[in-house]
């Protein structure tokens, strides 16, 4: 027994030493795996965010008195947006919404200010809701400023300005400025080794086909299993490298550490890559050319992006596509990323995700040996 | 420029293109599955949120408030007993929202000094999710407060009358549904034309009509009009499928549309060409459409606002064509701009197509 696992070992070892040559010299798995961490973690730790910013608005501002620029001063100064665009009609600012060039038209009444001294002001705010998330926010943001707005500074009384009958105290653990930035970053591992498993391992096995080299592995004294594990042995190596890059980066850059244990994210990364690599061989054994494996790979790894939680949160999913988020192991290994790095989960919290992680790879390792059979006609 | 000639070769690359069955597939399935996909994932409102409640005081004040909160069907609200389970359950990632209701809630709604505070926990790990949910859960708090209270408070603050604009249900669909054209046609159209050039390149297929008589212009044109037709088809298709599956028509004239997406079709066909013609195998032109597209879908305002970003990277941003594009399209499907609205946008994506086309005939010319 302890003979046959020895052989079987050494086989797979074999055939490991011989992709790592490979690896080695393709300059353009060395280039994807040097630059995609380094541009992720700018683009996702400078650039994309979901919080508006620098949003154009309109002001239609019929009272034109203090209490009415105090108002605008004070939705200005939330630091969403542009400096105020000021309109002279209701028509010529719903031309600019039309248009796209504002995304909110405040409009204050003439009366304003008698309706302060009364102690019912009111305003109107016209929003652009063709970008629904960033309308939301806008009305969110305006809402709050107005239901804080002190009506006292102006009148001089001294009205108690109560806002509301039930005072809710708002806590967002974790992140407690609801920053984007910490959301990306709790799952760029995912995403850079989704890109790094499978579509290497979706392009190797074709183009092998495709070359000849494949049939002269078969050649070989070892189970098209074996060589299978053995082409992904090294790329195991090279995944914990880019998590570690993904870590560190997020980690030196911006600060953001994992607060869960170190081991755990370790232990969890491991079922994933290997589902990941499952897939990738899978549709390398699926495909037929090599351009036919970077199309199916390439339109799994998008839906994976989208579907999966890393980009959009998934429980805001109609239920049939949420259901169908958790074929991709990215759905599995980003609930288990956010829960270690963002909330500090240990080892037992991410025992589920990983053993999803696991029956997906079963199920592929079986589909592959079914597809694998050894076709030399 | 011959026009029998172009002829000639549009027959063989819409033949070319129809005997491999999995491109055709492709090119049905992909824009079908983007819209059912994508169409879903963005939204401004949370649904069926499972909500943990710690109630401090069992008053039918406080009952009336967390069944309040579950009638609007927004959230679920459970009970749970301690506060060490709330924590726990967020911490575990299996509890996005909490509310903690203090003992002395329903003392301080009667006596009607100070109002009374709860306490509302949310999983900041999700910020969407998180945003979303607050700005339900404060609406049905406040709501709910007004009418718990006998004697009308004295209102403060200032109130806001919203409206919203084309889209009055902040529904995600319409405004997604607009962008995955640009995906479609931005990313599905480059990657089969590099793929099919090169493939033709290994095949020598390619060398043979370059000693034809045919000129660059020619073998150009005769790649691009083809697969221009198909994807305009595609265009259709998708249009057809957004409004009767979703019911999302196109707010503005569907013609200007059509129009436009036809022309983008022929722009990141160009860029297809150049990235299959400078590679000198299929893979390498496979990773240069791939490493083009991941800044594609992030940075063309397909998921992230372009506003959003920071200066410097907004002009990039301005580089590449499917943020003109996308703007386009939003533009007409969601607020039914006209063309003179999106002038600027138009007269961008003119000057991409020029550009691209030029390079593309250089890029032939270069390999001859």
């Amino acid at each position: 027994m302890t003979a046959w696992v020895r052989r079987r070992l050494s086989n797979v070892l074999a055939v490991a030493y011989r992709e790592g040559l490979v690896l080695r010299h393709d300059k353009g798995f060395l280039a994807s795996v040097l630059v995609q961490p380094v541009s992720m973690l700018l683009l996702f730790g400078f650039a994309l965010s979901y919080t508006p910013a620098n949003v154009p608005w309109a002001v239609l501002d019929r009272s034109d008195t203090p209490a009415s620029r105090r108002l605008i001063e004070d939705v200005r100064t939330t630091g969403y947006f542009l400096p105020p665009r000021p309109v002279y009609g209701y028509a010529q600012g719903r031309a600019l919404l039309e248009r796209g060039d504002a995304l909110a038209l405040l409009v204050i009444p003439r009366d304003f200010r008698r309706d302060v001294e009364a102690g019912r002001p009111e305003v109107q705010l016209l929003v652009d809701g063709s970008d629904p998330v960033t309308a939301a926010r806008i009305l969110g943001y305006v809402g709050q400023v107005a239901a804080h707005f002190d009506v006292r500074r102006t009148d001089g009384t001294d009205r108690v300005a109560r806002t509301a009958t039930i005072d809710p105290q708002v806590r967002f653990w974790f992140n407690a400025t609801l920053r984007d930035r910490d959301f990306f970053m709790a799952i760029m591992a995912g995403m850079l080794l989704t890109n790094l498993c499978l579509s290497i391992t979706a392009l190797n096995i074709v183009g092998e086909r495709e070359s000849g080299t494949f049939e002269q592995t078969l050649s070989l004294p070892v189970s098209s299993l074996e060589i299978v594990l053995g082409k992904l042995l090294p790329l195991v190596g090279v995944s914990y490298a880019l998590l570690t890059v993904a870590v560190l980066g997020a980690g030196l850059v911006f600060g953001i550490w994992p607060r869960g244990s170190w081991i755990a994210l370790g232990i969890a990364t491991l079922p994933f890559v290997l589902a990941s690599m499952g897939v990738g061989v899978f549709v390398s054994s699926l495909a037929r050319t090599t351009a036919q494996a970077v199309f199916i790979s390439v339109f799994f790894i998008l839906p994976s992006f989208v579907l999966s939680g890393v980009m959009f949160p998934y429980e805001l999913m109609p239920p049939a596509i949420r259901a169908l988020g958790f074929v991709f192991p990215l759905r599995w290994y980003q609930i288990a990323l956010r829960r270690i790095i963002a909330r500090g989960a240990g080892i037992e919290d991410v025992l589920g995700p990983c053993l999803a992680l696991l029956v997906i790879f079963g199920v592929l390792l079986l589909g592959i040996r079914w597809r694998l059979k050894p076709r030399l006609a | 420029m011959s026009r029998r000639r172009i002829w000639t070769l549009v027959r063989r690359e819409v033949r070319a293109t129809f005997r491999d069955p999995f491109t055709v597939s492709i090119l049905i399935a992909v824009p079908i599955v983007a819209l059912l996909a994508f169409s879903f994932v963005i939204s401004s409102e949370v649904h069926g949120l499972r909500l943990a409640v710690l109630d401090g005081d069992r008053s039918p004040e406080s009952r009336r408030l967390v069944a309040d909160i579950g009638s609007t069907g927004w959230f679920v609200p459970e009970p749970v007993g301690t506060r060490v389970e709330i924590e726990r359950a967020l911490q575990a990632g299996t509890l996005r929202v909490a509310l903690v209701v203090p003992a002395d809630f329903s003392r301080r709604l009667r006596e009607g000094l100070a109002p009374p505070e709860v306490q509302l926990l949310y999983d900041g790990a999700e910020p969407v999710l998180a945003g979303n949910a607050e700005g339900a859960l404060r609406g049905i708090v406040a709501a709910s407060g007004g009418r718990l209270v006998r004697a009308p408070a004295t209102p403060g603050g200032i109130r806001v009358a919203t409206g919203v604009l084309f889209n009055p249900r902040l529904d995600g669909t319409p405004f997604m549904v607009a962008g995955t054209f640009g995906f479609v046609l931005s990313f599905l159209t480059t990657l089969i034309t590099a793929v099919a050039i090169v493939g033709e390149r290994l095949a020598g297929t390619f060398d043979q009509l370059q000693v034809t008589p045919a000129t660059s212009l020619e073998i150009l044109l005769g790649k691009l009009l083809p697969l221009g037709a198909i994807f305009a088809v595609d265009v259709v298709l998708m249009m057809l499928v957004a409004g009767m599956l979703f019911g999302v028509w196109p707010a503005g004239s569907a013609l200007l549309f059509i129009a436009v997406s036809a022309f983008y079709v022929l722009v990141s066909l160009s860029l297809g060409l150049i990235f299959s013609a400078t590679s000198a195998t299929a893979a390498e032109a496979v990773e240069k459409t791939v490493l083009f597209s991941i800044p594609l879908v992030q940075m063309s305002g397909f998921a992230f606002p372009v506003r959003n970003m920071p200066m410097p990277v907004q002009w990039i941003a301005e580089l590449f064509p499917a943020t003109h594009y996308i703007r386009v399209s939003r533009g007409i499907y969601l607020r039914g701009e006209g063309p003179i609205d999106l002038f600027p946008e138009l007269v961008a994506l003119a000057i991409f197509g020029f550009v691209l086309l030029l390079l593309a005939r250089r890029t032939l010319e270069a390999r001859a």
